[in-house]
C-alpha cells in the first residue's frame, strides 16, 4: 500500500482503466474523480485493478442500521414524541451526534393510546432503544422503545439525583424517596456493572 | 427536611397531612395544572389554538375541548378572543395545555369570553386575595354598581358593567386595591357611592 497523500474534492485521480473506484470517488467521462476532501488510498488486488478510495478520517463513521440497538440522550419531549441525541451504536461511541424520534405509539408495545409521553421520558434521561427507520427528509432515525430490554436506563429525579428502578413504569428517588414514572429498560444482567 | 425557596409569608394549614407554603409576592406567572386562567387567543394552527397565557410558552387549546364540539359544530374562536380555561398538562418540560371543560364533560363556567369588558393584568397576590372566600373587596363593590368579572389564576382580570364610565371605575379601584388599606378602599367607595 502507498502512504495516503492528501486530496481536494473534485480532483481527478486516474482513469478508469488504470484502476477501480471505491468509497469517496465518482467516475465520470471515463476518469475516476474524488467526492470527498481527504487521503487518497490505494489498495492494489493481486488479479484485479487496484482500488482507489478516499477517507476523511481514519475510521470510517459507524451508521446505525435498521434493527440495531443504540443508546441516545433525550434533549426535548412533547406530547406527541420525544427528540433524542443517538450517542452510542451498540457499544461503540459516535463522534457526532444523531438526531432521533421516539413516536408516542412506539414507546410501549401494550396499551399504546393510553401511552404519556410525560410519564415514559423526561429531558436527559438516557434511553434504550432500537432503529426501526433510517428517517425521513429532516434526516431524524426513527427509534422505537416498545420491548421489554429498551428504555429509561438512567434518569435524574427533580432533585438532581440519579434514579433507582422500582418496576418497569416507576423510579425512585434515594435521597428524596420521590417516585417518578418512566417506561425502564430491563438490563440484561450480564450487561449489569456493580 | 423542608427548605424555603421565596421569600414571602409562612402558613400551615394543620388538617389532613398537614401543608405548609409562602406566601409571595409575584407578577411573573408559572403554569400550574388545574389552575383557571384567561388567555389571549394569538393563532390558530390546524385544529388547535395558541394562546397567551402570560407564561414563557404559549399553550395549546385543542377545538374539541368545548362544550358540545364535535368535528363538524367547531366553536367560532377568531384571533384576539379571551378564553377562560383550565390547564390539564403545565409542567416544566412541555408546552402547556388547556381546555374549557371539566372532567365530566361539562363548561362549568368556561369558555369564550363575550364582546366588550376590559382586561387588565395585577400581581398574582392581589388575585389570590381576591378568590378567596368572603372577599370584602368583591362584597363591596357589588354594592356600588351591578358588574361581570372573570379572574384568571395568571393575574388577568376582565370586567364589564353596564357603561364604560362604569367599567372604568371598577378596574381602577381593583388596581389600586394592590396598595390601599381597608379604611382607605371603604373612604374611596363612599365617596363614588355618595355622588
Amino acid at each position: 500500500r502507498q502512504p495516503l497523500s492528501p486530496c481536494a474534492a473534485g480532483e481527478r485521480l486516474c482513469s478508469t482503466e488504470e484502476a477501480t473506484a471505491g468509497s469517496g470517488t465518482y467516475t465520470r467521462h471515463g476518469f475516476i474523480f474524488s467526492s470527498l476532501a481527504g487521503c487518497l488510498d490505494r489498495k492494489s488486488e493481486d488479479n484485479e485493478l487496484p482500488v482507489v478510495s478516499v477517507v476523511r478520517d481514519s475510521e470510517s463513521q459507524l451508521l446505525p442500521n435498521v434493527g440495531a440497538v443504540v443508546t441516545c440522550k433525550v434533549c426535548s419531549i412533547n406530547s406527541r414524541f420525544a427528540k433524542v441525541h443517538i450517542l452510542y451504536v451498540g457499544s461503540t461511541p459516535l463522534k457526532s451526534t444523531f438526531r432521533g424520534t421516539i413516536r408516542r405509539q412506539d414507546i410501549r408495545a401494550t396499551e399504546k393510546d393510553k401511552v404519556e409521553v410525560y410519564k415514559s421520558f423526561r429531558p436527559s434521561d438516557i434511553v434504550l432503544a432500537k432503529v426501526i427507520s433510517l428517517g425521513d427528509a429532516q434526516s431524524n432515525y426513527l427509534l422505537s422503545t416498545a420491548e421489554n430490554e429498551l428504555g429509561v436506563v438512567v434518569a435524574r429525579s427533580e432533585a438532581g439525583v440519579q434514579m433507582v428502578p422500582i418496576s418497569w413504569c416507576e423510579m425512585q428517588c434515594p435521597r428524596t424517596h420521590t417516585k417518578e414514572f418512566r417506561k425502564v429498560a430491563r438490563v440484561q444482567p450480564q450487561f449489569l456493572q456493580t | 427536611g423542608l427548605l424555603v425557596t421565596t421569600c414571602g409569608l409562612l402558613r400551615h394549614r394543620p388538617g389532613g397531612g398537614g401543608a405548609y407554603w409562602v406566601d409571595s409576592q409575584q407578577k411573573r406567572y408559572v403554569p400550574v395544572k388545574g389552575d383557571h386562567v384567561i388567555g389571549i387567543v394569538t393563532a390558530k394552527a390546524g385544529d388547535v389554538f395558541r394562546l397567551d397565557v402570560g407564561g414563557s410558552e404559549p399553550a395549546s387549546l385543542s377545538y374539541l375541548a368545548f362544550e358540545g364540539a364535535t368535528k363538524r359544530n367547531r366553536p367560532n374562536v377568531q384571533v384576539g378572543d379571551l378564553i377562560y380555561g383550565q390547564f390539564v398538562v403545565a409542567n416544566k418540560d412541555m408546552e402547556p395545555e388547556m381546555v374549557c371543560i371539566d372532567s365530566s364533560g361539562k363548561s362549568s363556567g368556561m369558555g369564550i369570553i363575550g364582546q366588550d369588558g376590559f382586561l387588565f393584568k395585577v400581581s398574582l397576590g392581589l388575585i389570590r386575595k381576591l378568590l378567596a372566600p368572603k372577599c370584602e373587596i368583591i362584597q363591596e363593590l357589588s354594592q356600588l354598581y351591578p358588574f361581570e368579572l372573570v379572574i384568571g389564576m395568571n393575574g388577568r382580570i376582565w370586567v364589564k358593567a353596564k357603561t364604560v364610565q362604569q367599567t372604568l371605575i371598577i378596574v381602577n379601584i381593583l388596581e389600586a386595591c394592590e396598595y390601599m388599606t381597608a379604611e382607605q378602599r371603604k373612604q374611596a367607595l363612599a365617596k363614588l357611592s355618595g355622588n
